[in-house]
């Protein structure tokens, strides 16, 4: 029973994209098919005083422009409705869709882009969300109380600031009065992107009956023909999206990025297929990114290292569009004091609108940002009081049962042994018997930290299994494969329970027309949502597998088993019928049978959208070995060892593959990436030469390992682990850079040069014994 | 704008492309005339190495090589990595050890190790990671790529 859930089975996808068969977005290809190109805003705050588009409409070869005149009153976003599909009026940063061509090859569409005259009238510009706080600021979006949102967004009229989420409990000045020490500190992140290696993408085509199709390599295809439908004001089933396989997403595949250029141009030609697949650049322009932030954290403690206070101010960079912003920071607020048992907390966000790049949703949903702060900020802590670093988190860290910061009661806690684990693999105890400068020079420092991340919550999740008489299986969900294996992980758990082999299994494609519902392939929900409602698709379909060998049994439903592919009667194991044979006994013209299976948590406050306590929490901690060049500030990470609480997994390897993959990717968002922009909004470095990601030379040795706190509502357990792979390895790098030279950095990344600065200043690696 | 007619041999079958523009990079002509998507493009500019193919048994990035350059020689894409239905020692390594994630770098991550084994039958760790450091992944930390490839030297330098 159940035997293939926790296995290290092999991913049902990896031969497809081994073998080069595996379709991904800008692999769509459609007869008729013509190419799209867009004309996008140099500037990053302007208004539109003209665009003349005469010469482009002579162009031979061009079959349809659009620009934002064709879509008055057309306005999209998930959270808050405040994108047009192409600028109207105004643009509000650079990057930003202007015009659109389709023709009929690419070379013809980007010629006639270039033919495309527009009159820009520069405005003053709101270059960070320091900046756009300010009193006098150029307002981005005036008006923006009046757009539509969802419940949890609490605009600030006339400013730009779109939402102030606030969580408190207790009373933090009472606890800071109760503290014996109280540190107050600032630290800031940079703005980093996702960067998948496949660009982002859509093909999209109206038919004669108006009707919307899209192809794309969107993580949610559900949500995405909701983004479409709302904005168009047209009904759900009007719109029609099909997902590809997604050549990797780290959330910057959701929402509204290709496709409104691919339907705004498709509604103009004549039912002819457009294509749209984004440059490198664009994809860095007109994505997504990951918020920039400045936070400012406040905490009171007692002698003994026990937290009483904890006070946190986070300015989120949401750049031009509110897109996922405002709810990453009404949820990553929530998870601003850490993993911590903390009796007296204030947090409080604010997602600020600025002339730059849209932030949003990004690996880990803004928890990395918050544990840069936080976790550095227990390392100072640790210092003044005299403290191992571990030995001050293991002191504070939540263990089952205990109340987290904004007053929940938590339930499947492995932060304790996620921390305990990293220290093993890395050597913590034995750490200062290692020689603290090597030959070259180098001095050798290390670093702990953990972090936690919640999951949105309430979310739905349906799916259907289709039996068909000969005994295999077809998984038909919209959960999309993002490159997280989630198809293995559905398969697993369907032939989990109904005792097939993997072999037997066949998944469907995406699509909002066969596929049902679910909210999205994000917020590491997949495996605890949609592998719940698997799980319950799989037990319906062995309920009237075992009705209909009640039937043909003569007997109870009751003294029916139904297990390993077999239906028998409990007392006569040796007569069994295999599934194809009791379907071929019954209907024997054919038949297939269908499994149903719904899941929406049980909620305490409300069924909105965003509107109650997370269903589960992750946790997770890294440890890292860093050397660090006193004559150049140059970091080098030797080795990380990285866990996360995974619930029971359901596949270990997988589990893993998160974990290791993040930890380089974190590496790089820690050391390497920033996305810099000028004081006009004008971002400079938009392409892989200049914005490097790490390669397989910047990898140091990763020490992988998961801890298991299995959870009472999960699926066999399991819960989502893919987002907190990354966010404690921030904070782990700095305090480590700090154990080793004793320069503390303040403001990611961090750069060789902030590293040598500091060191110049303080002189520390020299004084340090 | 001109055109000219390109002749390639394909993973061992010839192909005569008429009218190819001279702009048309290889990529594109795989892509887009050949029908070979496995090739992927990440970024255009020679940075990801997502197009990696093999032009005469060297590994180019196949976005930075004009389809007419190429004209007369012989390519390798991942599509011609396999004959029949046997997988080639990479791909299989790569399928069992969990290389592969979202999957976008991995035909160019295998012809990239395949010229490095081509060239070096026992390559280093260290060897093995400069070979595949011009071909970006984001996904996976590169931890069981490595390991894929060391497996697959175990399996190729095995007598069969």
């Amino acid at each position: 029973m159940e035997a293939l859930v926790g296995e290290g089975v092999t991913r049902v996808d990896a031969l497809e994209k081994v073998s080069g068969a595996a379709v991904f977005g800008p692999d769509v290809k459609l007869v008729g098919m013509l190419y799209g190109k867009t004309l996008r805003s140099p500037h990053a705050h302007a208004r539109i005083v003209s665009i003349n588009l005469e010469e482009a409409r002579k162009l031979p070869g061009v079959r349809a422009i659009v620009t934002g005149a064709d879509l008055s009153g057309v306005l999209g976003g998930e959270a808050v409705k405040d994108m047009p599909f192409l600028a109207q009026g105004k643009v509000r940063y650079m990057g930003e869709p202007v015009a659109a061509v389709a023709a009929e090859d690419e070379a013809t569409a980007l010629k006639a882009i270039d033919l495309i005259d527009v009159v820009y009238d520069e405005l003053p510009v709101a270059a960070d969300a320091l900046a756009a706080l300010e009193k006098g600021a150029p307002l981005i979006h005036e008006g923006l109380e009046n757009y539509a949102r969802i419940g949890v967004i609490k605009p600030v009229p006339k400013s730009n600031v779109i939402t102030v989420n606030e969580y408190s409990k207790g009373d933090v000045e009472q606890g800071f009065r109760e503290s014996d020490e109280i540190f107050e500190d600032e630290f800031s992140s940079q703005t980093v992107h996702h960067a998948p290696l496949e660009p982002h993408s859509a093909v999209a085509q109206v038919d004669v009956n108006g009707r919307i199709v899209v192809w794309a390599p969107n993580d949610s295809p559900h949500r995405l023909r909701k983004d479409l439908a709302d904005a168009l004001h047209m009904r759900l089933d009007r719109v029609r999206v099909i997902s590809t396989y997604v050549g990797g997403g780290f959330g910057g595949k959701g929402g509204l990025k290709a496709e409104p250029i691919a339907v705004a141009l498709a509604m103009k030609t004549n039912h002819r297929p457009v294509k749209v697949v984004f440059t490198r650049e664009e994809v860095f322009q007109a994505t997504l990114v990951r918020h920039a932030t400045v936070v400012r954290i406040k905490t009171g403690v007692k002698h003994d290292g026990t937290l009483m206070a904890r006070d946190v101010k986070i300015i989120w960079d949401t750049g031009a569009y509110a897109e996922k912003g405002p709810t990453v920071c009404s949820q990553a607020t929530a998870a601003a004091a850490g993993p911590y048992r903390v009796a007296h907390v204030h947090l409080v966000g604010h997602c600020v609108y600025t002339n730059k790049a849209v932030a949003g949703a990004y690996r880990g949903y803004g928890t990395p940002q918050l544990a840069w702060a936080c976790e550095s900020q227990m390392d100072t802590i640790a210092k003044k009081l005299g403290l191992d670093p571990l030995e001050l988190r293991l002191r504070n860290v939540l263990r089952e049962g205990d109340v987290n910061p904004v007053g929940h009661p938590v339930h499947s806690v492995g932060v304790e042994d996620c921390l305990k684990q990293v220290a093993q693999a890395i050597g913590w105890q034995e750490r200062r018997r290692q020689p603290r400068v090597t030959e070259k020079g180098r001095y050798v420092g290390f670093g702990v930290a953990c972090g936690t991340k919640n999951t949105k919550t309430p979310s739905g999740s349906e799916a259907a299994l289709y039996l068909s008489q000969d005994g295999s299986l077809t998984i038909v969900t919209a959960s999309v494969e993002v490159g997280q294996g989630v198809r293995t992980i559905l398969a697993q758990i369907a032939c989990g329970v109904l005792g097939l082999p993997m072999e037997n299994v066949s998944f469907s494609q995406p699509d909002t027309d066969s596929t049902p519902f679910d909210a999205s392939t994000t917020s590491s929900r997949t495996t605890f949502h949609m592998g719940n409602a698997v799980k319950i698709a799989a037990e319906d379909l062995k309920q009237q597998l075992a009705q209909l060998a009640a039937a043909l049994f003569g007997c109870d439903v009751n003294q029916v088993v139904v297990d390993g592919g077999k239906a028998w009667l409990a007392k006569e194991p040796e007569r069994s019928l295999t599934y194809p044979e009791l379907l071929q006994k019954q209907y024997g013209a054919g038949a297939s049978m269908m499994g149903r299976g719904f899941y929406y948590p049980k909620s305490e406050q409300g069924k909105a959208f965003h509107g109650s306590p997370s269903l589960f929490w992750m946790y997770g901690a890294h440890a890292v070995q860093v050397e660090v060049d006193p004559k150049t500030g140059r970091v080098e990470v030797t080795r990380l060892a990285a866990a996360a609480d995974t619930g029971r997994p359901i596949n270990p390897i997988n589990c893993l593959q998160q974990i290791e993959g993040g930890a380089l990717h974190a590496i790089g968002t820690t050391l390497m990436e920033e996305l810099i922009v000028d004081n006009q909004g004008h971002m400079v470095n938009p392409n892989f030469h200049d914005y490097r990601i790490p390669t397989a030379m910047d990898a140091p040795e990763i020490l992988a390992s998961f801890a298991e706190a299995p959870h009472r509502e999960g699926p066999f357990g399991a819960k989502g682990m893919a987002e907190i792979v990354t966010t404690s390895v921030l904070p782990a790098i700095g305090n480590a850079i700090e154990d080793a030279v004793g320069v503390r950095i303040r403001d990611l990344p961090i750069r060789s040069d902030k590293v040598w600065r500091a060191l110049k200043e303080s002189g520390a690696a020299t004084k340090r014994k | 704008m001109k055109e000219r007619s390109v002749t390639l041999r394909v993973n061992g079958e010839l192909h005569v492309f008429n009218h190819v523009p001279v702009r048309k990079t290889l990529v594109q002509l795989l892509r887009d005339d050949a029908g070979l998507t496995g090739t992927k493009e990440g970024c255009g500019e020679g940075d990801c190495g997502a197009c990696t193919v093999l032009l005469d048994g060297e590994p180019v990035n196949s976005c930075l090589v004009l389809a007419s350059e190429a004209d007369g020689k012989e390519v390798l894409t991942v599509e011609g990595l396999s004959r029949e239905w046997e997988l080639h020692p990479l791909q299989q390594t790569f399928v069992e050890e969990g290389a592969v994630q979202c999957g976008y770098c991995i035909p160019g991550m295998l012809l990239a190790a395949k010229a490095l084994l081509d060239e070096n039958p026992s390559p280093t760790e260290a060897e093995i990671r400069g070979a595949i450091a011009g071909n970006l992944c984001r996904c996976t930390g590169y931890v069981r790529i490595v390991l894929a490839i060391q497996r697959a030297v175990a399996s190729m330098s095995r007598p069969r």
